[in-house]
């Protein structure tokens, strides 16, 4: 007789390891199929407004013989819309994803399974930095049918083109936090994001800033992305190769720290 | 024994005779009115400040990118050459975005059966909808243009022809975007309405660049944009630089925002999408 046995249809608890793989995987994916379902929002409207972007600018201000160095405005511009492209899907992807889980209230679907602060994280990361790099891959292909664009140094464009998705998925993760409202992610897109991406030298050649207004740029992080994946395409950076990657990866490790204390206190995310 | 709930001395209420209406429910047309608008003002400084900023910012991107490059051949200055374009771009933008939000949020949350057992006609309800859009898009796209003072010295030669400009602008837009939240059954099918539909519209009209710069086949298919016609009117009425007939642009603009108005009349009369 075996009255105190376990039957044998009742689960075991499951073992967890250092690293919940099975729950970060989920959540990457639930993060992954939260764009690629609604594609033509996330992945083909950004491909229209790049296009639209390139053929205004090139036609407006693209003579020939008128050019940045030398260098043909079109080959001059394609990267950094590019990189437009990237940052905005990244930081979008991310903000509106905890914006809305917050506002709904199924954030603690995700809160409250066995995954750490740092797997939490890197599931809601990992969805943005896609979302950002499919839309980059897909924009240069787009751009490739216009623009002949070379590639020069492919390091310095996967570099800067995963470090930019990282550092405006991180942004995102902490602007959604931080934001109670759809308000006020809309505001930091209106107020930060935007204005940072469209006044980091995308358009032109930042040596054209009067004297103050240089090194303004030159503090702004976003001109580093951009002006190292522009290096990878055409060979000339406005600032030194060296100093584009260290900036990179401190300031993303900076975020880094900033969102995952933000996740480990609760901040905005537990009563 | 207490009498029942709202009679006096036990009389049961007699039901109120039928408030009489007119050719026009004009308290239902003013509520309406109200509420569209209040829609919009409610958000405040962020359905205000949102454009203004983009629009700054193109501006400045643009002035810093063309480096003191003249447009239309040096007949004009950069600046007063863009600026009426990015004032249009807001027009377009707004108008179709807060008719449009108006409408499609009213379909998803199902609220649109409240207006539709009101005593409104068809055509009440569907103004109910663009013309709290078009006077709020009218209304940035002012706030917009004071800004654009700041960078560009205008010569006005038209005021009034400006206005009446923008305000088909305006109207045009809020139709679309009507349209748009009409047709479409969810968010992504308006969105894309946006995406695909207005943008290209609004971006490839002119504002940037002046029509010299395209090729025969393409400078016909701009002539064709309503926006295109917009723009030069505006750019006309302040600077007094013009690219195309201004008399043709206002029939383009006057048939645009007519054909419209009675597609629109028509598909709000037969319920499409929203009587079952």
């Amino acid at each position: 007789m075996e009255f105190h046995s376990v039957p044998s249809s009742v689960p075991r608890v499951r073992q967890i390891g250092a690293v919940n793989w099975l729950g970060l995987w989920t959540l990457y994916m639930k993060e992954v199929r939260r764009f690629l379902n609604v594609y033509t929002q996330t992945l083909l409207a950004p491909v229209v407004t790049t296009l639209l972007f390139l053929a205004i600018f090139t036609l407006a201000l693209g003579r020939a013989g008128r050019g940045i160095d030398g260098i043909d405005y079109s080959l001059f511009l394609a990267p950094g819309l590019i990189m437009m492209a990237i940052a905005q899907n990244a930081f979008a992807n991310t903000s509106s994803s905890l914006v809305i889980a917050k506002i709904q209230g199924n954030i603690v679907d995700i809160l409250m399974p066995p995954l750490s602060p740092a797997e939490l994280l890197l599931g809601i990361l990992g969805g943005g930095v896609t979302r950002g790099l499919l839309v980059g891959l897909v924009v240069l292909l787009a751009m490739w049918l216009f623009v002949p664009l070379t590639i020069q140094a492919p390091l310095f464009i996967l570099y800067h083109a995963i470090m930019a998705a990282f550092m405006l998925a991180l942004l995102g993760m902490i602007g959604g936090i931080w934001a109670q409202k759809f308000e006020h992610i809309s505001a930091v897109t209106n107020f930060v994001i935007t204005p940072l991406t469209f006044l980091s030298g995308t358009f032109y050649s930042i040596d054209r800033l009067p004297g103050a207004w240089h090194w303004v740029a030159q503090a702004n992080p976003f001109f580093y992305m951009i002006d190292g994946f522009r290096y990878g395409f055409i060979g000339r950076a406005d600032a030194a190769p060296v100093a584009g990657i260290l900036v990179m990866a401190a300031v993303n490790l900076l975020l880094w720290l900033l969102a995952y204390r933000m996740i480990a206190t609760g901040y905005r995310l537990k009563p | 024994m207490s009498p029942p709930l709202g009679s006096a001395k036990g009389q049961i209420n007699r039901p109120r005779r039928p408030l009489p209406l007119g050719p026009l429910n004009l308290i239902g047309d003013l509520t309406l009115f109200r509420r569209g608008t209040l829609r919009y003002w409610r958000m405040g400084w962020n359905s205000l400040a949102g454009p203004c900023v983009s629009a700054l910012l193109f501006l400045t991107v643009f002035l810093l990118a063309a480096d003191g490059t003249a447009a239309g051949g040096g007949a004009i200055a950069l600046g007063a050459f863009v600026a009426p374009g990015i004032v249009v771009f807001s027009l377009c933008q707004n108008g179709f975005e807060n008719a449009g939000f108006s409408l499609m949020e009213d379909k998803q949350e199902g609220m649109i059966g409240d207006l539709l057992v009101a005593p409104l006609r068809a055509i009440e309800i569907m103004l109910g909808y663009v013309l709290p859009g078009a006077c709020s898009a009218l209304a940035t796209g002012l706030l917009v243009f004071c800004l654009t003072l700041i960078f560009v010295d205008y010569s006005p030669v038209a005021p009034l022809l400006g206005l009446a400009y923008a305000a088909a602008t305006a109207l045009l837009f809020a139709l679309f975007g009507t349209l748009a939240a009409l047709w479409g059954q969810r968010w992504e099918h308006y969105s894309a309405a946006e995406t695909f539909v207005v943008l290209p519209l609004a971006f490839l009209s002119g504002t940037f660049f002046s029509l010299d710069r395209l090729t025969g086949g393409l400078q016909v298919l701009v002539m064709a944009n309503p926006v295109f016609h917009a723009v030069n009117g505006l750019r006309y009425a302040l600077t007094g630089y013009q690219e195309a007939s201004l008399a043709l642009g206002g029939l383009v603009l006057l048939l645009a925002n007519g054909g419209l108005l009675a597609l629109l009349w028509w598909l709000f009369r037969r319920g499409y999408n929203i009587k079952a």
